[in-house]
């Protein structure tokens, strides 16, 4: 078959009966090729179980069929000019496939605002999205500030997440049910005071009292919703608040070191 | 007194041979906990699954943790008795730890029958027992401590963290063999190794008593460096005399050589405080 391009078709062995179907990637902006439909085969789905989405519907849209068209997941191939024979409109969309719920972040970010009243069951499931976003957040914030911490934070947030958990369930025995991506979970989402307090000492002159007492303040605050939240959710934590709460402490205040200094 | 010396030379290696058995470690209160280190890990592998580690998460812990119970229990004794404290177990100790002379009671570490074999009682209901978490958190405060005094003179960097990190965790380590070698020379090597651990990392507490106050007011470093290593060289001199008790044969108690090394020991403190306390970017 005369073909446009140099690219070599692809042949996958089990395209039932047709040996001839061309699965191509056209690259964006190339000229479209004469309207040319693969014979779908009938029994739709598993004739490629494996890669659904490489067998195209190329001839249904002409030109800007772009490449990027198939990530789109929620376009559900009706929008785009590409759809998996069959399955792919009842793919869910990307965010939910990816278990990112913007809605629980947002209302899980709310919680930790208010450093008198805590709300432990939002934060019954660990996710740990939310806690990325921060640290990109406090990573970009550091870089407004002249230094390029992205590395470092992340480092110290695993190193810290192992500390509390360590302690944690030491201290809480043989009942203590905190498990690692949790608490992840709650050190990442209680570093929100830390990224505020990093985008406000931006505005406030180094080294001078204000930038200890905000310190102080945010710190306090991170430890406050911190201990509270690994109280509520991982039992056996009730008798020794003060022995936690000190832990969470010694790690906010070596976030606050990135920030002051 | 008497009554621990004949402990010491009828039961010592059932005492500190208890410590690695878990089923006769624990007091009175505490559920039995065949498995307390076991279920730490446990939980922690099941954690992590769901985290998304995938199948390699519950393979890597599960089968560490069988290791971990088959092997290191041999040589660790049960982590979880180090933890059993509360908030007034560890007020009273750091004040045992920073003030050495003011306290009235004694120092041996109580003693019950478990199981037909005698154990020591956990640091809930004995001052003198040894603990992990003051250890930790003292290093920990240590840490932030030094970084404060790095950001205040204007060199802080992650990296002179991580360098101050490793010196901490490099003192800690001389302290133990110190204290290892100590026990080696006297003939008794049986110590648990976590006691060690935790009787060395106690210095951590003097420390970062002494970096704060050094931040208050630079010149307090002169005066409480010494009080603070002569301190430390107190509380060991009296926990590793009880140690010694327990471990040695009767014929060599009491020796001079046995002062002198305990001398030696207390001495050994300060170069190691003033190296700690130096701090340097």
């Amino acid at each position: 078959m005369a073909k446009e391009f140099s690219v070599p078709p692809v042949v996958f062995p089990s395209s039932a009966g047709n040996p001839n179907v061309p699965h191509q990637r056209r690259p964006p902006g190339a000229a479209p090729m004469p309207p040319f439909q693969p014979p779908r085969p009938s029994n739709s789905g598993p004739a490629n179980p494996s890669i659904p989405f490489m067998s195209f519907d190329i001839g249904s849209t002409p030109a800007s069929s772009s490449f990027s068209a198939p990530v789109f997941a929620s376009s559900s191939g009706g929008g785009g000019s590409l759809s998996v024979s069959g399955s792919f409109e009842d793919e869910p969309p990307l965010l939910e496939e990816l278990g990112i719920n913007t809605r629980q972040i947002w209302r899980k970010t709310l919680s930790i605002l208010n450093p008198l009243r805590v709300n432990a069951n939002l934060h019954e499931d660990g996710d740990l999205s939310g806690p990325f976003l921060f640290l990109m957040a406090f990573g970009l914030f550091q870089l407004l500030a002249g230094k390029f911490h992205f590395g470092i934070i992340l480092g110290w947030v695993i190193v810290a997440a192992l500390f509390l958990y360590v302690v944690f369930n030491m201290l809480a025995g043989r009942n203590g049910n905190l498990d690692l991506y949790r608490c992840v979970s709650l050190v990442g989402y209680c570093m929100l005071p830390m990224v505020i307090f990093s985008a406000l000492s931006l505005f406030v002159p180094h080294g001078g009292v204000v930038i200890f007492t905000m310190a102080a303040a945010f710190v306090l605050w991170s430890t406050r919703v911190c201990t509270a939240l690994l109280v509520e959710l991982a039992s056996c934590g009730d008798e020794h608040r003060g022995l936690i709460a000190y832990a969470c402490l010694l790690v906010y205040m070596l976030f606050s070191l990135l920030i002051i200094f | 007194m008497i009554l621990g010396c004949n402990f010491g030379s009828v039961a010592h290696t059932d005492m500190y041979n208890n410590l690695g058995n878990p089923a006769g470690v624990q007091g009175p209160n505490v559920n039995p906990q065949p498995n307390p280190f076991g279920n730490a890990f446990y939980g922690a592998g099941s954690g992590l699954i769901r985290g998304g580690l995938g199948a390699y998460g519950e393979k890597f812990l599960g089968s560490s943790s069988e290791f971990m119970q088959s092997n290191i229990s041999r040589y660790f004794s049960n982590p979880q008795y180090y933890f059993q404290v509360n908030e007034q177990y560890v007020r009273n100790k750091v004040k045992v730890i920073l003030f050495p002379l003011l306290h009235r009671g004694h120092w041996t570490r109580i003693t019950e029958p478990v199981g037909g074999r005698l154990s020591y009682k956990p640091p809930i209901y004995d001052i003198n027992a040894p603990d992990l978490y003051i250890p930790f958190m003292a290093f920990g405060t240590y840490i932030i401590l030094a970084g404060f005094t790095i950001g205040l003179m204007g060199k802080f960097s992650p990296e002179a963290m991580s360098m101050q990190f490793t010196r901490g965790l490099a003192g800690w380590f001389i302290e133990v063999l110190l204290l290892k070698g100590l026990l080696y020379s006297l003939g008794g090597g049986e110590a648990p190794l976590l006691d060690l651990v935790a009787y060395s990392g106690y210095a951590f507490t003097g420390l970062s008593l002494t970096l704060l106050a050094r931040l208050c007011w630079s010149y307090s470093y002169y005066a409480l460096m010494p009080w603070m290593s002569l301190c430390m060289g107190i509380f060991l001199v009296k926990t590793m005399k009880r140690v010694f008790f327990t471990e040695m044969r009767s014929y060599e108690k009491h020796s001079s050589r046995q002062h002198y090394l305990l001398l030696f020991m207390a001495i050994a403190q300060f170069p190691l405080f003033f190296w700690l306390g130096k701090i340097s970017a």
